[in-house]
């Protein structure tokens, strides 16, 4: 007769439902949902390419600089990009409602360029990145980030050089 | 003119649900049963009711990548079902194939073979998501009585 | 031609027709309101099944091309529909004009119970589904062993009133409401118990819900012989379902309890009744205990509510 004691506690305490789609919902706070990506941070390692188990993330040469484009109506939303991210740039939001009419299917695009800009010591044309920090010893302080940001890989390489025999 | 339109508001109010699993691997289908069974997502409310038959039904949600072996019979089945009718795609792997996009053994995606109306992205889509997806299935179908 | 006029009216509007139809889709939608009220859900709204029915109202009707009779497919629910509308306007409600016995008795109404029954039957076999198929030879089963019972009981009470009254049998409805409102409800009367627990197994088996509902199983055999239905017929299906629990309820209460008091007070009083039973009798059931095997309902059926009215019968014969 347990049966009957649920039915009592069910008609006492009424319905459980949440008031979604007429009211606010519940989110949880490590919900996995669609991916965002800020094109400042990013290295342009490619590395979030790589290890995408559904190819959902593409980057693309553009006339502007490099361009990333994570398809969410293929992406599982495994967090797996977010994980091997080595800046933080790609991080997963809990937002879920993705659902949408079928004419907006190849809207559902996030979408981020990181710009050409010209080194400033030699003048090339190369990708506004942001400098490689993983296993810089010591590690690179605010000011050499500063200046490292406007060069060119090149540059880059050669300044990291000097600094080593620097010290 | 007005008596009729009030009729189909009143229609739009009774959407009747039929899955068509086309190879999925249940992840969905789970959430789907999650969203019809369980008290805290009652689709009921919406006035929707799972069927049993293609026959009943009004609003389709087909789950998977639409693997080769299941296409015909899936097909055959849609076409079971009687206008008007709106087809609703539930988790990526109908809408793009998602992780079994290159595979030689599906037919992803299925808006080559279906008329799909409305997408529901996730691996597997939130409930929520799901009830939102209904919604606005709805209002299609709304359109189209 | 004016008695014809009023036979006419009886069967289409009080208390057939528009009043039974009406009675029979607020007890669906309180029912699904009260199960999802148990399962700790919000559930549709108290018109849902009028909104389903003007839904069903604007699809298709498909004729399925395995159907061996196009006619018989779409004429089934139809007959099934009328002959619960029929037997609506045999029920006696109080408050309401009483039934003409030129419309027929008690044993007619039984009669007309079988029909739906058959129409489903009907119904899955000529749509040439192998589900219809599976569904027609289950709805079969299930009749054959509740048809039986529900003779004994209806056979008990008649004999019983007919025993009190100086008759052999009392087969009117009308007669055996008022023997039962001068000596006292059946519910009390001890030698009818076993009718009464007989009759209690039928109402389910007949309304096809849980834990009877086998032939209609969704689950199992996708609505069995409703399989092929879509759009209008189906609709007319749902309607006959719903004034088939009025009539089963309807009759329920007149054979067991029809005491209430007099005028519109009697009317508002048997609709509460018919909403608690239905409530408790079918909802609460339905969400509470699964489904049964059909050769376990056949089974149940054969021992104890067929071995019951057999009992009640001879009670009331030898007493």
């Amino acid at each position: 007769m347990n049966v009957l004691g649920l039915f009592v506690r069910n008609l006492m305490r009424g319905p459980v439902t949440d008031p979604y789609p007429f009211g606010p919902t519940k989110t949880a706070k490590r919900f996995r949902g669609r991916i965002e990506f800020d094109a400042a941070s990013c290295e342009g390692c490619k590395l979030c390419e790589r290890v995408c188990p559904s190819g959902a993330i593409k980057f693309s040469k553009d006339p502007g600089g490099l361009a990333f484009d994570c398809w969410h109506a293929t992406c599982v939303f495994c967090g797996t990009c977010a994980f091997y991210c080595p800046t933080g740039s790609i991080r997963q939001t809990d937002d879920w409602s993705l659902a949408h009419v079928a004419s907006e299917k190849f809207a559902l695009v996030e979408h981020g360029l990181i710009p050409n800009q010209t080194c400033a010591e030699c003048g090339a044309t190369a990708l506004d990145t942001a400098p490689m920090e993983g296993g810089v010893k010591p590690p690179l302080t605010p000011e050499e980030i500063a200046t490292l940001r406007p060069l060119c890989p090149k540059c880059r390489a050669k300044f990291m050089k000097a600094r080593k025999a620097k010290k | 003119m007005n008596i009729l339109t009030k009729f189909k508001d009143v229609a739009a109010r009774s959407p009747w649900l039929y899955r068509i699993n086309a190879g999925s691997c249940n992840g969905c289908d789970v959430e789907l049963a999650t969203t019809a069974l369980i008290p805290r997502w009652d689709v009921e409310r919406l006035g929707c009711q799972y069927c049993g038959s293609p026959r009943h039904a009004d609003i389709v949600l087909i789950t998977g990548p639409l693997t080769r072996h299941v296409r015909d019979a899936a097909l055959r089945l849609f076409e079971e079902i009687p206008d008007p009718k709106v087809t609703v795609a539930v988790g990526v792997c109908p809408i793009s194939g998602g992780i079994f996009r290159e595979s030689y053994a599906t037919c992803a995606p299925i808006d080559q073979w279906f008329p799909v109306d409305v997408n529901v992205p996730g691996c597997p889509p939130r409930p929520q998501a799901i009830l939102d997806g209904v919604a606005k299935a709805i209002a299609i179908w709304r359109a189209r009585l | 031609m004016s008695t014809q006029a009023a036979l006419l009216v009886s069967v289409l509007a009080f208390p057939g027709g528009l009043f039974a139809l009406a009675l029979g889709l607020a007890l669906k939608g309180a029912d699904r309101r009260f199960a999802a009220r148990l399962q700790g859900r919000v559930g549709p709204p108290l018109l849902q099944p009028i909104y389903d029915l003007v839904k069903l109202g604007f699809k298709r009707t498909m004729v399925p091309l395995t159907a061996t009779s196009q006619l018989v497919f779409l004429v089934t629910p139809l007959v099934a529909l009328v002959s619960m509308l029929y037997a609506a306007a045999l029920i006696p409600v109080p408050g309401l004009p009483a039934p003409s016995p030129q419309l027929g008795n008690v044993l007619v109404l039984v009669y007309l119970l079988a029909i739906p029954g058959v129409a489903l039957m009907v119904a899955g076999s000529v749509s040439g589904s192998t589900y219809g198929a599976i569904g027609f030879s289950r709805e079969m089963a299930l009749m054959l062993a509740y048809e039986g019972p529900i003779v004994l009981v209806v056979a008990a009470v008649a004999l019983r009133t007919g025993a009190a009254e100086g008759q052999f049998a009392v087969l009117s409805l009308t007669e055996i409401v008022r023997h039962q409102q001068v000596h006292g409800a059946n519910l009390f009367d001890p030698v009818l118990w076993p009718a009464l627990i007989a009759f209690v197994f039928f109402y389910p088996a007949n309304l096809g819900i849980v834990p009877f509902d086998i032939p209609e199983a969704e689950t199992e055999v996708l609505e069995g012989p409703l399989v092929e239905y879509s759009g209008p017929a189906l609709g007319l299906f749902k309607l006959m379902s719903a004034v088939k629990s009025v009539v089963v309820l309807g009759l329920g209460l007149t054979l067991f309890f029809p005491l209430v008091p007099e005028g519109p007070l009697g009317l508002v009083v048997w609709l509460l009744e018919d909403f608690v039973l239905m409530l408790i009798g079918v909802t609460a059931v339905r969400v509470g205990i699964g489904r049964m095997r059909i050769d376990q309902a056949v089974a149940f059926f054969l021992k104890w509510p067929l071995v019951a009215a057999i009992a009640s019968l001879a009670v009331v014969v030898v007493v």
